[in-house]
């Protein structure tokens, strides 16, 4: 029963907490540049605006085009159903969950990026290619990632690797690392400062906004919806990496300190984009190799730790 | 065992009927008539076995000193049976379509059918033979009749150069394996592989690692691994698009096919095989994803994924070769299984690209991806086609290479007890797998969104049409069979059971205590996989639908969003190469890319033109060590004037210290 209910929670949180999260990054970034700011619920007000709004397309589009926001929608709810937001548990649970996680997020991303393809612009290509490249550079992270919390907990599940971790020997060295990994893919995956920038009104410096600079109305909406799916995904994560209550033993607390600890994570992604500028489009790459190296060093540390090195 | 040879006599009677001087239709009508029948036959006697039937033996006396040759179908050989005939066959009904302004014409078409009728033979022999003569003559076969049929366009002096370099390296490869069986044969004293395997279970050691490397390159040349796949680009960019999809898909397979049966014959490899094995595969995955993001002409990417895919079959089979090195039924189960799943996944959505691709061709005779763009709208199926095997060579739900991927990877992040560095090693492995695919799904955004988005970008392209059927239905059947594996893949590992069970069943016993256990275990994930990669499909569909349904009316249409320039063209649109420098360039140490350009200038510019390429490192490197090593070859015989005598004193003297050191050792280990 508590089972059904906590999972009940996560297919709710996945729907709601986006919306909040959304609104409490930009309810930071006002508090930071010194205004009131929009109320946190104002994001799900503007998706109800444009899901009223007729879409306009471009003329040279193909049939792909209108699929595209609604297949990023589908694949980022399917892996947001995977990924473990309250601790060791999910709906979607197996063993090697977490490959159908990376790849079903890699649909989406075809998806967006073939539409973005589809209308012929050159603005949109170059978004992109940049989308394209940056990926195969923060790609890996994921995967060693998990592999670091599946060697420390001995679990071939997502929800199990990530949320057993913090029994593992190696969590109190690895904790840090990781949850550094989880904000590089995060700022990369939801499009944040510093690798994009969601604000900027300028063509040539997008990466996520300009390939949907042709998407209006509903598939407008689809595609905002979905990423900001993806960004309650990945602070979802890194709640559940610090999360010390175990949800299944204290569901309500379990479930009332991943949320806050979502929450902390937003305010931490605002203040992130008030302080720091947005990266040179050159140096993006680096900055995601980083975390994939920090990610192939913390493995290596958790190999080290479980071979009985420590 | 009838059958066999039936189908064997069949195919060669079908390739001697298209000789004969008839009209160019009856030829092709009587290539394409013996191999169905040939292929039914076949298949009668392969699918039981493949499905779990005991295997056919068979033995024909010949004449001294061939001996008595053996036939064995197993179910590893009739897994590769099972679909190498009907995809032959499939690409034989596709070049109806591609060679159809032929028909007409004087040129002998039925060469072309008889050759195709040759390889389908070699397959029969290469995947049935159980004496090492036969393997090699299948194996030659194959060799010979892909030459002939890449260089199909003979008059065009690149096509011949292809062709040469393909024999050349083929037959490179030959020696290899050659100088492998020639060891096998001193130790056994007989030429059939099932002694070479006892030879080869008994004597691990330095011998055994040489043979070991020997048939890894051999295997290696066939399939194209980094770095033995310079041949590759060229014969797949020269030849026509069935023949390079049948090459890139069915034909290379038999290097895959000799690799698992020979690790199969060792039983029990050596640890290191499997290390080794992990990092050749993992070496020729990255490369061969690097090289496909860079590539102009749509045919050498698609040659380039094939160094990619076979790299990640490999991979499995590293997994599965470490699984039997320790024993652990879990591991050998889902490598070997993993592994020939994505043989089978790769050679349904590679012969479906390269035909989209040969389509393409037909319609606007280029396959230059700059100069194409927007053929989406004028060819629907062919780019649907594209698109299908794009998303699965990509390896992403809900289609067949995400199957065989996820195998692949649960083997490298396994649950199993085994020492921590080497889970270390493995999730390693598997985060360079990633970045495979992230690199796959970048060249197929590229090639597809260049080629068929947009708009078309070349005015001196006459607007093309959708192909004829005889190219379509093959293409959509390769398809069809991409979705059903995708959302059933249990069919598919049903098809690799019987082959997986096979090196279960070297493990000591006591291991595993039931052997087909593990593969229970894979048929339930698989299942699972199945479920949700139809869930998500049909939730896409019905999004779609539903957004189309009540979008309410047609939706207005507009200009794409410029920037508010007003005067946007075709040529400004985004191109592959724009697309891939920026990545490209950050890899400068493994990949050679040219560039050439001339910058406008002045008031009034004229002739300004900018040329970027990408080209192959290693064959760069080859041309270049040879005339490094002649150079210096040069250089020092000028520099020791040959005529000293002192010189021919001193090699003689070495000449004697050689000759008799080396009577020594050989007389050293003897006694």
């Amino acid at each position: 029963m508590t089972l059904v209910l906590v999972l009940a929670a996560h297919v709710l949180a996945v729907l709601a907490m986006p919306i909040v999260l959304v609104g409490l990054v930009n309810r930071t970034k006002s508090w930071w540049a010194g205004r009131r700011g929009p109320k946190v619920s104002q994001s799900f007000w503007d998706l109800l605006r444009l899901l009223r709004k007729q879409p306009v397309f471009s003329a040279v589009t193909t049939p792909l085009f209108r699929a595209g926001a609604w297949a990023v929608l589908a694949s980022s709810l399917l892996a947001a159903q995977i990924a473990p937001i309250f601790g060791a548990l999910a709906p979607l649970q197996f063993s090697h969950d977490f490959i159908v996680f990376g790849y079903v997020l890699g649909l989406g991303r075809i998806f967006l990026m073939l539409s973005a393809m589809d209308v012929g612009s050159s603005f949109e290509g170059m978004g992109t290619a940049r989308e394209a490249s940056f990926t195969a550079f923060i790609e890996p992270a994921l995967f060693l990632l998990v592999g670091t919390a599946a060697l420390g907990s001995g679990q071939t599940s997502f929800a199990g690797a990530i949320g057993l971790f913090q029994g593992s020997a190696a969590y109190p060295w690895l904790v840090v690392p990781a949850v550094l990994v989880l904000f590089v893919l995060l700022q990369a995956e939801a499009a944040r400062v510093p690798v994009d920038d969601p604000l900027t009104h300028l063509e040539l410096t997008m990466i996520h906004e300009v390939m949907v600079l042709d998407h209006s109305g509903p598939d407008l909406a689809a595609m905002q919806y979905a990423a900001a799916v993806k960004l309650t995904m990945y602070a979802g994560l890194i709640a559940a990496l610090l999360n010390p209550v175990d949800t299944m033993a204290d569901p309500v607390r379990g479930v009332a300190v991943s949320v806050l600890l979502m929450a902390a994570v937003a305010v931490a992604v605002g203040c992130v984009e008030s302080l720091v500028a947005r990266l040179r489009m050159r140096l993006v790459p680096r900055y995601l190799v980083l975390a994939t190296v920090l990610a192939a060093g913390s493995l290596g540390v958790a190999g080290w730790i479980a071979g009985g090195g420590a | 065992m009838n059958s066999l040879l039936a189908a064997q006599a069949l195919l060669l009677a079908g390739a001697a009927v298209s000789l004969l001087p008839m009209r160019n239709g009856w030829r092709a009508a009587a290539g394409l008539a013996s191999q169905a029948i040939a292929m039914l036959l076949v298949l009668g006697v392969a699918l039981p076995v493949v499905f779990g039937a005991a295997p056919l033996q068979g033995e024909q006396a010949w004449a001294h000193p061939v001996g008595t040759l053996k036939v064995r179908l197993d179910a590893l050989g009739a897994f590769f049976l099972a679909w190498s005939l009907p995809m032959t066959l499939l690409g034989s009904v596709y070049a109806v379509g591609y060679l159809r302004r032929y028909f007409g014409s004087e040129r002998h078409v039925g060469v072309h059918y008889a050759l195709l009728n040759m390889t389908a033979l070699s397959f029969v022999l290469v995947y049935t033979g159980d004496h090492a003569l036969v393997f090699l003559l299948g194996w030659e076969i194959a060799a010979l009749a892909a030459w002939l049929l890449v260089i199909w366009d003979y008059p065009n002096q690149k096509v011949r150069f292809a062709g040469f370099n393909y024999l050349v390296s083929t037959h490179i490869g030959l020696i290899f394996l050659v100088s492998a069986f020639m060891i096998l044969y001193t130790h056994s004293g007989s030429w059939e592989l099932e002694s070479f395997g006892r030879w080869l279970r008994d004597n691990p050691g330095a011998e055994r690692n040489l043979v070991f490397l020997l048939l890894l390159t051999s295997c290696g040349l066939k399939s194209a691994f980094f770095p033995f796949h310079s041949w590759l680009p060229r014969a797949h960019a020269a030849a026509p698009a069935h023949v390079s999809a049948l090459m890139s898909g069915v034909i290379h397979k038999a290097g895959l096919y000799a690799l698992v049966r020979f690790v199969l014959l060792i039983g029990r490899p050596d640890e290191w095989m499997g290390w080794f094995l992990i990092g050749f595969s993992l070496l020729s995955a990255v490369i061969g994803a690097l090289y496909t993001a860079g590539q102009r002409d749509l045919k050498r990417l698609l040659g380039y994924s094939s160094t990619e895919n076979v790299g990640i079959a490999g991979l499995g089979f590293g997994v599965g070769c470490l699984g039997l090195a320790w024993g652990n039924a879990t591991l050998t189960g889902v490598g070997f299984a993993g592994g020939l799943l994505h043989v089978l996944n790769h050679a349904f959505f590679k012969c479906q690209l390269f035909y989209a691709a040969g389509s393409v061709y037909q319609a606007t005779h280029t396959v230059d991806i700059e100069k194409l763009g927007g053929l989406a709208r004028l060819m629907p199926w062919t780019a649907l086609a594209f698109v299908l095997g794009g998303v699965a060579i990509s390896a992403l739900p809900p289609l067949n290479g995400f199957t065989s991927e996820f195998l692949i990877y649960s083997g490298l992040f396994t649950g199993q007890a085994v020492p921590a560095w080497a889970k270390v090693a493995l999730a390693g492995t598997a985060a360079g797998l990633a970045f495979v695919g992230a690199v796959s799904a970048l060249s197929i955004t590229r090639a597809f969104g260049v080629v068929f988005l947009g708009v078309p970008r070349d005015a001196s392209i006459e607007t093309p049409q959708e192909v004829c059927r005889w190219m379509l239905a093959p293409t959509m059947l390769h398809a069809a069979g991409v979705v059903v594996l995708g959302v059933a893949p249990v069919l598919g590992l049903a098809m690799v059971e019987g082959a997986a069970s096979l090196a279960l069943a070297d493990l000591p016993a006591g291991a595993a205590m039931d052997i087909h256990q593990p593969l229970r275990e894979l048929s339930a994930t698989l299942a699972r996989i199945g479920a949700i990669s139809a869930a998500l499909a049909l939730a896409i569909a019905l999004l779609w639908w539903l957004r189309s349904r009540l979008g309410g009316g047609p939706a207005p249409q507009h200009v794409t969003w410029g920037c508010g320039y007003t005067a946007p063209n075709s040529r400004m649109q985004y191109t592959g190469s724009s697309f891939s420098w920026d990545f490209s360039q950050r890899f400068r140490g493994l990949i050679v890319l040219l560039r050439r350009q001339h910058a406008p200038e002045g008031y009034f510019p004229k002739d300004a033109y900018l040329i970027s390429d990408c080209v192959d490192a290693v064959e760069r490197r080859l041309f270049a060590v040879i005339k490094h090593g002649d150079e210096s070859a040069t250089d020092l015989s000028r520099r020791l004037k040959e005529d000293d005598p002192r010189l021919a004193f001193a090699a003689a003297l070495v000449a004697v210290v050689l000759i008799s050191g080396l009577i020594v050792l050989a007389g050293g280990p003897l006694k």
